[in-house]
Parts: C-alpha cells; sequence; structure tokens
C-alpha cells in the first residue's frame, strides 16, 4: 500500500469512528435517557418534629381539648376522691378515668396516684418533698425521684433539645419529660417506622456498577 | 493547521502529464473528505451541546472554591439561584456558610436511646434535597443483634409493625467526619477536603466524578449520583449552602456534611431536631458546656466505628450506663 492509499485509509477509519460516535450518542443505547419508574414519596409525617405525646402544656397551647385537666369540672373541692386498690395493689381507676393506664416503673411500683398529684387540690402536683407544682410544670417532679435523668436533661444529655446549638444565636427548646413520657406509664411507646431503603435503588446502581451500594459494607 | 490530506501530492515519480488531473481529484476528494470528517467530529461531541447556555459555561469555567474571591462568590451564589430558579420555579436562598472560630463539630448517638424509626434518614432527606428517584440517603439505620457489634449480622431493610423490636438495637451510620479522612486523600482534584471546624465538605462544581472517595470510605457514606437527581419542586428546601444541600448535578459525589446550611448558622442538624428519643446529640467540642462536651466527659462507653482503621471519627455512639 503506497503513502496515499494509507492516508485514505486512516482518514475512512477516522469519520467511520466519528460517524460511529456520532449514531451513538444520537441513539444513546446507553441508556442515559432511560426511564426510571419513580419511588414513592416518603409520608411528611415522617419528616415532622413531633413528639411521642402531647403533653398538659402542649394541648392547652394548641388549644386542643384540655377538658381532662379541669378536676374540678368534675370533683368537689374538700372531697379528695378516695383510692382502692386491686389484690396487686394497683389502683382501681374510675371509668371517667379509663383512659389513664398506670404502669409506671417494672413492678408498677409508683402507682399510687397521690405520689405525684396534690390530694387536697387535685390541680397541682406534688413532689415526696411538699413542693408544690403546676400540672403543665411537671419536669421537677419526675426529678424529685429520677435525680440523674433530670440533671441529665437540665444540660441536654438526656431528652432532646432543638432550635440553636448557638445560644447567642437564636432560641432553643427544650422538651419536657411528658412530651416523651406519659408520667402514668413512662415507658417509651412503640413508633411505626418510616419506609426502609428503596429497593429501586440497589437495582438502579447494579445496572450501572456492577454491585449494589444498599447493602451495609460495614 | 493544515490537514494533511493537501499534502499529499502525485505518487513519487508520476508523470508531468498526470499532474493536474491529479490535484484536482486529490482537492475535491480531501475536501469532501474535510467536510464529512468535520461533519462527523461535530456530531461527536454532541455532547457539548448540552453546555447551551451561559450558565453551564460560566461552572466550567469556575475558579477553584478556595480561590474564589468575595465578589466572584457572590457571582457564583446568584448564578446558583439563577439555575435553581429556573429548573425548580423556587426562588433559593443560597449562602456560603464559613467555618465559626473556636468551633469543631462532634456528633454523640446514643444508641440506648434509639428506637430505629428512620425519621433521621428522611428529615435529612428533605434538609438536604436528596434525589427522591433515584433515591439517595446519607443515613442508614442498621438493626442489630443485642450484645454485640457485629456488622455482619446488620440488617438495613427491617419493616416491622412497630420498633424497637425486642432483641435488637439499632445504629444509624452517616458520614463520620473523620479527623484522619481517607476520601480526602483520595480525590485527585481536591473537591473534598476537611474544613476548620471538623467537616468534611464536597465543592459539587469541582467533583468530577471519579469515585475515588466512595471507594476509601469505610463508612460507606457517600452517595453518587449516577442518574440525575430527582426532586419534586414542592419538596425542595429553599434555605440553602454552597457547600451544602444545594442541587447536586448527575456526575457528582455527595454525604452527610453535618446540614452546613444551618450548624454554621448555630442551629442543630435536621436529623436531630426530628428524633423522637433524643438520641441524637450535637454541638461544639470546644465549648465545655456543650451537650457533646458534657457527654464525652460523663459517659463512660463509647464506641468509634471501625476505630482499628485510624480514621478517628467525629462521630462517637456510647451506651448509657
Ligand atoms: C370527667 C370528670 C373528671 C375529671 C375532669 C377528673 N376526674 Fe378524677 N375522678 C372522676 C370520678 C367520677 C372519679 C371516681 C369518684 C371519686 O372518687 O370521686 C374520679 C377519681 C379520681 C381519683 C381516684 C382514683 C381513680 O382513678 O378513680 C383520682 C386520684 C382523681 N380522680 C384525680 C383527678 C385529677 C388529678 C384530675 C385533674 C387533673 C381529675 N381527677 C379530673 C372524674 C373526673
Ligand atoms: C415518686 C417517685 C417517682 C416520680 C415522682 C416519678 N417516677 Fe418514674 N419511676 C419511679 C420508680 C420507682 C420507677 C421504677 C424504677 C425501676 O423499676 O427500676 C420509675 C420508672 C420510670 C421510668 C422507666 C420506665 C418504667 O416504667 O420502668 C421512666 C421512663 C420514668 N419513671 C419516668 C418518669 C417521669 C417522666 C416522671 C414525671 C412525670 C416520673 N417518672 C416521676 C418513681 C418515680
Ligand atoms: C408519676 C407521677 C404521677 C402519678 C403516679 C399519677 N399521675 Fe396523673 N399526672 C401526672 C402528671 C405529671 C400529669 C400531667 C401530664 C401532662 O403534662 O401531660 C398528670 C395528669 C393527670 C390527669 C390529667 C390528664 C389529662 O387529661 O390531661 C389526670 C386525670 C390524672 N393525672 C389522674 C391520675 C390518677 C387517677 C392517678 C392514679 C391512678 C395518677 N394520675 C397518677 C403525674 C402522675
Ligand atoms: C425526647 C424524648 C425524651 C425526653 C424529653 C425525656 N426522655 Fe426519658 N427516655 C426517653 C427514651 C427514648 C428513653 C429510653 C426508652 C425506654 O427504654 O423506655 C428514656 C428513658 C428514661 C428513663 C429510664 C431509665 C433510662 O435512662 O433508660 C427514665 C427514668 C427517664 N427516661 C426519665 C426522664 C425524665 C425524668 C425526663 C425529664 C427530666 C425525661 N426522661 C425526658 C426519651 C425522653
Amino acid at each position: 500500500m503506497n503513502a496515499a492509499n494509507k492516508t485514505a485509509a486512516a482518514q475512512g477509519a477516522l469519520i467511520l469512528c466519528f460517524l460511529a460516535l456520532a449514531g451513538y450518542f444520537v441513539l444513546n443505547p446507553g441508556g442515559n435517557g432511560v426511564h426510571v419508574q419513580e419511588v414513592p414519596l416518603v409520608d411528611v409525617a415522617f419528616t415532622n418534629r413531633a413528639t411521642a405525646r402531647m403533653s398538659a402544656a402542649e394541648v392547652i397551647r394548641t388549644e386542643g381539648d384540655a377538658s381532662g385537666q379541669d378536676c374540678y369540672a368534675c370533683h368537689e373541692r374538700d372531697k379528695p376522691p378516695k383510692l382502692k386498690f386491686n389484690p396487686d395493689q394497683s389502683v382501681v381507676n374510675a371509668k371517667e378515668h379509663m383512659d389513664i393506664t398506670m404502669g409506671h416503673g417494672s413492678h408498677n411500683r409508683n402507682n399510687n396516684c397521690f405520689n405525684c398529684h396534690n390530694e387536697t387540690n387535685l390541680e397541682l402536683l406534688q413532689t415526696r418533698d411538699g413542693k408544690e407544682l403546676k400540672l403543665v410544670d411537671s419536669a421537677p417532679l419526675c426529678g424529685s425521684c429520677h435525680g440523674p435523668t433530670y440533671r441529665d436533661w437540665e444540660v441536654g444529655i438526656h431528652g432532646r433539645t432543638s432550635g440553636y446549638w448557638k445560644r447567642d444565636a437564636g432560641p432553643f427548646e427544650r422538651q419536657i419529660c411528658v412530651s416523651c413520657h406519659d408520667p402514668h406509664s413512662p415507658k417509651f411507646r412503640p413508633w411505626k417506622p418510616a419506609p426502609g431503603p428503596h429497593s429501586m435503588r440497589s437495582v438502579a446502581v447494579q445496572a450501572d456498577s456492577g454491585h449494589s451500594t444498599t447493602t451495609p459494607h460495614l | 493547521m493544515s490537514h494533511p490530506i493537501v499534502q499529499s501530492g502525485p505518487p513519487a515519480g508520476g508523470g508531468a502529464e498526470a499532474g493536474d488531473g491529479m490535484h484536482r481529484r486529490s482537492f475535491l476528494r480531501s475536501s469532501a473528505v474535510l467536510t464529512t470528517g468535520l461533519a462527523a467530529l461535530a456530531a461527536s461531541l454532541s455532547p457539548l451541546l448540552e453546555l447551551k447556555d451561559l450558565t453551564t459555561l460560566e461552572r466550567f469555567v469556575q475558579k477553584y472554591y478556595k480561590e474564589l474571591t468575595p465578589e466572584e462568590m457572590a457571582k457564583v451564589l446568584q448564578r446558583i439561584e439563577r439555575d435553581v430558579e429556573e429548573e425548580y420555579k423556587v426562588r433559593p436562598h443560597v449562602r456560603d456558610l464559613k467555618p465559626m472560630d473556636g468551633v469543631e463539630f462532634v456528633y454523640a448517638l446514643n444508641l440506648t436511646r434509639c428506637i430505629g424509626c428512620r425519621k433521621c434518614v428522611h428529615a435529612c432527606v428533605a434538609e438536604n434535597n436528596q434525589s427522591r428517584t433515584p433515591e439517595i440517603q446519607y443515613i442508614r439505620v442498621l438493626k442489630l443483634p443485642h450484645g454485640s457489634i457485629d456488622m455482619e449480622k446488620a440488617q438495613h431493610d427491617y419493616s416491622p409493625e412497630t420498633v424497637p423490636e425486642k432483641g435488637f438495637f439499632y445504629m444509624p451510620v452517616q458520614c463520620q467526619q473523620c479527623k484522619n479522612p481517607p476520601c480526602v486523600k483520595v480525590c485527585p482534584v481536591n473537591a473534598t477536603w476537611q474544613e476548620k471546624d471538623g467537616i468534611t465538605v464536597i465543592d459539587y462544581d469541582w467533583c468530577i466524578g471519579c469515585r475515588y472517595c466512595a471507594a476509601a470510605c469505610p463508612f460507606w457514606a457517600r452517595r453518587f449520583n449516577f442518574t440525575k437527581p430527582l426532586i419534586p419542586k414542592e419538596r425542595l428546601n429553599p434555605e440553602m449552602a454552597y457547600l451544602g444541600n444545594r442541587p447536586r448535578r448527575q456526575g457528582v459525589m455527595e454525604k452527610c456534611h453535618f446540614c452546613v446550611q444551618r450548624t454554621r448558622a448555630g442551629r442543630y442538624p435536621a436529623c436531630l431536631e426530628v428524633c423522637p428519643a433524643g438520641a441524637r446529640k450535637f454541638g461544639n467540642i470546644l465549648d465545655p458546656e456543650s451537650e457533646v462536651s458534657q457527654i464525652l466527659s460523663r459517659k463512660r462507653v463509647f464506641i468509634q466505628l471501625k476505630e482499628e482503621m485510624g480514621t478517628s471519627p467525629r462521630f462517637f455512639y456510647y451506651f448509657d450506663v
């Protein structure tokens, strides 16, 4: 082959090459435009900042039904309710208080209503050492029996503090005990988990790189 | 540059009478070849056509993050705001937030508290504008049997009616913000680096998508945009930062950055804000009053994931005792 033919061949090859590339980009068989099925959007309830329960204070703040807090709508001022006990020492609840399930402590060790509520003024809470507190100001009550947890809570170790970590930049908010624990049965309640990783992601990744990134590689 | 074909004359020793014809022929031939060749070349470069507007071009010629003057940065931020508005019809507020003096961030996560509800995962996605299709999530919650931390037994796709499940505990894993980050070392273009508040950031405009960092990360914390990220515009968080949650494009890496758009403005990260159990703690380790300082000085049992790798995570797991 002489020089001219060689160049011609090289040119031909180059042109073919460019044409092939052009064809590739136009037809795009590699699948950049492949239509992937959309992953369903996650319910925004899973991204809100709700706590486990509404405290009495929160019910008032959000103008919910606070009738249960109005003790003397049903009780009489100078007639403290009498406690009746089951054989296992648990309190017999009046049907008006059926929404209250006592279960405080592993052996229901803290079941007596008047461990916390003030017998002579039902609207108040009362610590073991006689300090009286408003119903919506219950944290020191819990603290009177749960000292270490309370001290942790005061500095933000137990519970949740949100807002501004930089205290001079803006306000912070500290959730009170009863926003997370029902005072009557304080064990943290079970929670419905938000959706897990969508399997489609692993499929998409598999197609591209031959391995999945959703398997934990730890 | 002259096209080589123009130089191809008659074969050596060719007769003079053939000269003219040969020249004309080879000229015609060469111009035909030239045109076809150029057309094909142009077509083959068609991906460049996607550099359709000035914006993309601007990004293309943009300087390295650390070399941008404040004026140039302001322009870049405007460009991003314009881009986002065009694509999502939402006017964002994009800032370039710098690390604060005297601040080093640390995360502490209480494994006795975590109930595995995954709210942190989705709050993070919402805050940080991760792609919804395909799904990109910075936090992965591992479910582990009580008694040991055996990653071989970890499950991440649990879906019971309620959590926590008896006999298990949960361990959310995200970027550990290592003091000694292997991901940073392997980046060939310095598109990812550690800032003085301890956050390892990524410049999405500088990333070339080679994914070395993802391979280097022992915690599997980096996520790659294999396809164009898709975010419904009504879910877009318009409060953005350059090194944080501004939308990414196809072909770039991303990961948890401790919510720079929030934390460098003094706020707690999004994952902490939604945790119903109060398992997540974040703050400035240089401030002895901060929650994380108190935890590190008071609690006794800490775990740093893969401690033996020597990456020295700024993310501490602990148990209450
Ligand atoms: C809807 C009406 C109603 C309201 C509101 C109400 N109670 Fe009662 N409560 C009752 C009735 C009825 C009984 C049973 C009769 C009795 O002992 O007086 C009862 C009984 C009790 C008892 C005895 C133990 C038990 O479970 O039966 C306690 C303690 C008590 N109430 C505390 C409170 C306190 C504290 C409040 C306010 C925070 C309150 N109640 C609000 C109707 C009410
Ligand atoms: C009168 C003392 C007392 C007060 C007041 C008190 N607790 Fe308790 N609490 C206990 C005892 C006793 C236990 C059981 C400890 C055990 O079993 O080891 C307990 C257990 C708990 C537990 C562990 C879960 C359980 O049920 O075993 C939680 C959570 C709790 N309390 C929260 C609170 C909160 C919130 C308050 C305030 C509304 C509060 N406590 C007020 C005495 C008290
Ligand atoms: C561990 C302390 C404690 C014990 C024991 C306790 N309570 Fe309470 N109770 C509280 C606290 C604290 C609140 C306020 C809760 C809040 O902020 O949500 C409350 C709220 C209430 C309310 C108002 C509920 C509402 O609708 O808002 C009633 C009624 C009540 N308690 C009745 C009782 C009865 C009856 C008993 C005994 C069977 C009892 N409590 C035992 C601490 C206690
Ligand atoms: C942000 C939610 C939250 C707040 C606020 C909160 N707790 Fe808890 N607390 C939890 C969780 C979650 C657990 C662990 C779950 C479980 O084991 O039931 C827990 C566990 C406890 C326990 C059981 C012992 C332990 O440490 O595991 C006690 C006692 C307790 N909390 C008391 C309190 C008191 C007192 C306050 C207020 C000063 C408070 N909590 C505030 C979420 C909270």
